[in-house]
């Protein structure tokens, strides 16, 4: 278990740059995840830090051991990859083992911390098997079990959940996130799903374009987005594309002028960014003439359970989202058509 | 093409069986037409002709009069009986397992180093350049061998006129020749398909070797070999197969003195026109192959599961 340094990684694909000056710090024992959209270079950033692919310039530590130009054998990673390349000539217990063979461990302690790995990811009783015999969850698990029996200086896991449904997905995270922990294992998560993310990651990094837009924790990912990207990427958000208009006021391209609450606002802001979750309809102005408030008319209403979601439309047409929560049960129903007030509180906005 | 037309139809109506047997059956039917065109060739192209080889064997020999007549195992007892007959089969075998093992052992790497070159361009040129020899006739490649490999030749003059040997070597008409004619005929066949092989098992198997602490060596001959290995067999039996049947070869380098099973099959009918021992010995170079190859897959099959 090392910490990973990552200093100015940068991959050119010709003329093309997949990957453009990354660092990055990740202690030892964290559990990082990689965010971004398909093609934003995950892969080729994990795939650098296993040795599988060189990197055009940077470097990479494990701890205190450069690792840049060593070839991934000499490198002691665990990758679990996308389509998981369990070899399928070889059993469960054989994939399991192989890593240990390599490490030249004795045949008795081999069978002992394969039996222990497989059963950390509740899989012992179909050691014998093929691959080919397994469902994808289960094959999933080999891949993981695989990956932890030598116990890595750094775990890399590319979208190791995207094969399995949704049910599923969520248990192996669970699973994965315990096993993490409990071996103290540093960890790279690769994926596009932000729920995921979210919900099993210490840090965030999110990617652009081979670019770190934003690394951080996942609730300043989300309540503290650094870009507009940031912003856009994780989670839904209204922007107003405008600029501002005299300290503390941003007028939209649309028309309506907003108070920039009391965030820090950068001086050539030219979007203001509002979640709706935090946006309120009410049918009465709770404070007339505020700057965070303004008519609408209730366009479209989905009811999801826990919340409703509704799109309104202000007067001068711009359209805003807002996600209101189920809890009050006597609430009088919005419909399409009525006539509603939207609010927010007045740090609520985002400008980019 | 049957098959994909079956499945065409499938996809069709979304791969749902139509409610009722009659669409079905009706399907199966089509299906067979299908078949109908290639059964007619196979079975006109050779089952027809090995039926009437067989026959001709076991037929009596009449220099005077061609037709078949009689039935007598005379022709077999000649090719088991006489040791003559019988070098000529084992020196077959042995041109054969020859000219396999070493294509096999320069096909190999050959194969595996084109799959991982990256650049598509350079991979081009060395296939390419694999089946440059294959794009000349077996006389003209032969001629090429007969003008390097003569006791007059390219080597022996050079290694003469270097003072390396005092007179020539022969090389042309010997055993060693007619193998390395031979693997400069096959080896492209077994590089190309072996090289489709590793280009098929990818690099992932090898790389996810290599991140749990594989040096390449290791990762290849533990995971990529015996993944290729159907695949090898495969490209070993093309090669011994081709090598089993080899004319123009042997005869053009092989010449008088080193003589092998198609030849001898050539010389009788045509020259001898002893056609019922020119069939013997073709069903028997048929029999010996088919066997060997039945054989060897079967133990490879046993070891590394279905082929
Ligand atoms: N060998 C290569 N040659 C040229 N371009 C490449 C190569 N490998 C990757 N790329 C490019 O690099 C970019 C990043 O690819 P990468 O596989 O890292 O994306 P990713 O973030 O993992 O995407 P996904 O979520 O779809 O897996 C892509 O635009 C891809 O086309
Ligand atoms: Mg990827």
């Amino acid at each position: 278990m090392s910490s990973i340094l990552i200093r100015d990684l940068v991959k050119r694909h010709g003329a093309q740059v997949t990957v453009d000056r990354v660092s990055l710090e990740i202690g030892q024992g964290e559990f990082v995840a990689f965010l971004g959209p398909s093609g934003c270079g995950k892969t080729t950033t994990l795939r650098m830090i296993a040795g599988l692919t060189e990197a055009s310039a940077g470097s990479i530590h494990f701890g205190t051991r450069e690792v840049t130009n060593l070839p991934p054998y000499l490198r002691d990673a665990g990758l679990v990859f996308q389509g998981y390349a369990l070899f399928p000539h070889m059993s469960v217990a054989e994939n399991v083992a192989f890593g240990l063979q390599m490490r030249k461990v004795d045949r008795a302690e081999v069978r002992r911390r394969v039996d222990e790995a497989l059963s950390l990811v509740k899989l012992a009783h179909l050691a014998g098997r093929l691959p080919k015999e397994l469902s994808g969850g289960q094959q999933q698990r080999v891949a993981l079990a695989r990956a932890i029996v030598y116990k890595p200086e750094v775990l890399l896991l590319d979208e190791p959940l995207s094969a399995l449904d949704a049910k599923l997905r969520t248990e192996v995270r669970t699973e994965l996130r315990r096993l993490q922990s409990a071996l103290g294992l540093t960890t790279i998560f690769v994926t596009h799903d932000q729920d995921e993310a979210l919900s099993v990651a210490d840090r965030i990094v999110v990617m652009s374009a081979g670019r770190v837009e934003q690394v951080g924790t996942p609730r300043e990912i989300y309540q503290r987005p650094a870009t507009r990207f940031v912003a856009e990427f994780i989670g839904l958000t209204n922007l107003f594309p405008g600029g501002l208009e005299g300290p503390g006021r941003f007028r939209c391209e649309s028309g309506e002028c907003f108070s920039t609450g009391s965030t820090d606002v950068p001086p050539n802001a030219s979007v203001l960014a509002i979640r709706p979750e935090h946006v309120s309809l009410l049918r009465d102005d709770p404070a007339p003439g505020g700057a965070c408030a303004l008519a609408a008319t209730v366009e479209d209403v989905i009811y999801r359970g826990a919340l409703t979601e509704f799109v309104v439309r202000t007067a001068s047409g711009a359209k805003l989202a807002a996600h209101l929560q189920n809890t009050d049960l006597g609430r009088d129903e919005l419909r399409p058509g009525d006539r509603v007030i939207a609010s927010w509180p007045a740090d609520a906005p985002m400008l980019f | 093409m049957s098959a994909l037309a079956i499945t065409g139809e499938d996809s069709l109506t979304g791969g749902q069986p139509a409610p009722g047997c009659p669409g079905r059956r009706r399907r199966r039917s089509t299906a067979g037409w299908l078949l109908f065109p290639s059964l007619t060739l196979v079975l006109a192209g050779l089952i027809l002709p090995l039926a009437l080889m067989a026959r001709t064997s076991v037929a009596h020999f009449d220099a005077a009069s061609p037709d078949l007549a009689g039935f007598t195992l005379d022709n077999y007892v000649r090719f088991f009986g006489e040791p003559f007959y019988l070098m000529i089969l084992a020196r077959t075998l042995v041109v054969a397992l020859s000219c396999t093992a070493i294509c096999l052992v320069l096909g190999v790497p050959a194969a595996f180093v084109i799959s991982r070159v990256e650049s598509r361009a350079l991979k081009t040129v060395l296939i390419l350049a694999t089946i440059i020899p294959l794009l000349m006739g077996n006389a003209v490649r032969a001629a090429g061998w007969m003008v390097l490999l003569a006791d007059k030749g390219l080597i022996n003059s050079a290694l003469l006129s270097a003072g390396l040997i005092a007179e020539p070597v022969r090389i042309l008409y010997t055993g060693s020749a007619v193998v390395i004619g031979l693997i400069a005929v096959l080896l492209p066949f077994m590089v190309i398909s072996l090289e489709s092989v590793f280009e098929n098992i990818g690099t992932a198997y090898e790389e996810a070797a290599q991140t749990m602490g594989a040096p390449p060596w290791t990762a290849f001959f533990r995971v990529t070999l015996p993944l290729a290995m159907p695949g090898i067999f495969s490209g070993c039996l093309l090669c011994f197969v081709l090598a089993m049947n080899a004319y123009a070869t042997p005869v053009l380098i092989g010449g008088p003195s080193f003589q092998m099973m198609a030849p001898k099959v050539f010389e009788q009918a045509i020259k001898v026109y002893n056609w019922p021992f020119a069939a013997t010995i073709a069903l028997v170079l048929m029999a010996v192959t088919l066997a060997l190859s039945v054989a060897s897959s079967l133990a490879l099959q046993k070891r590394y599961g279905v082929l």
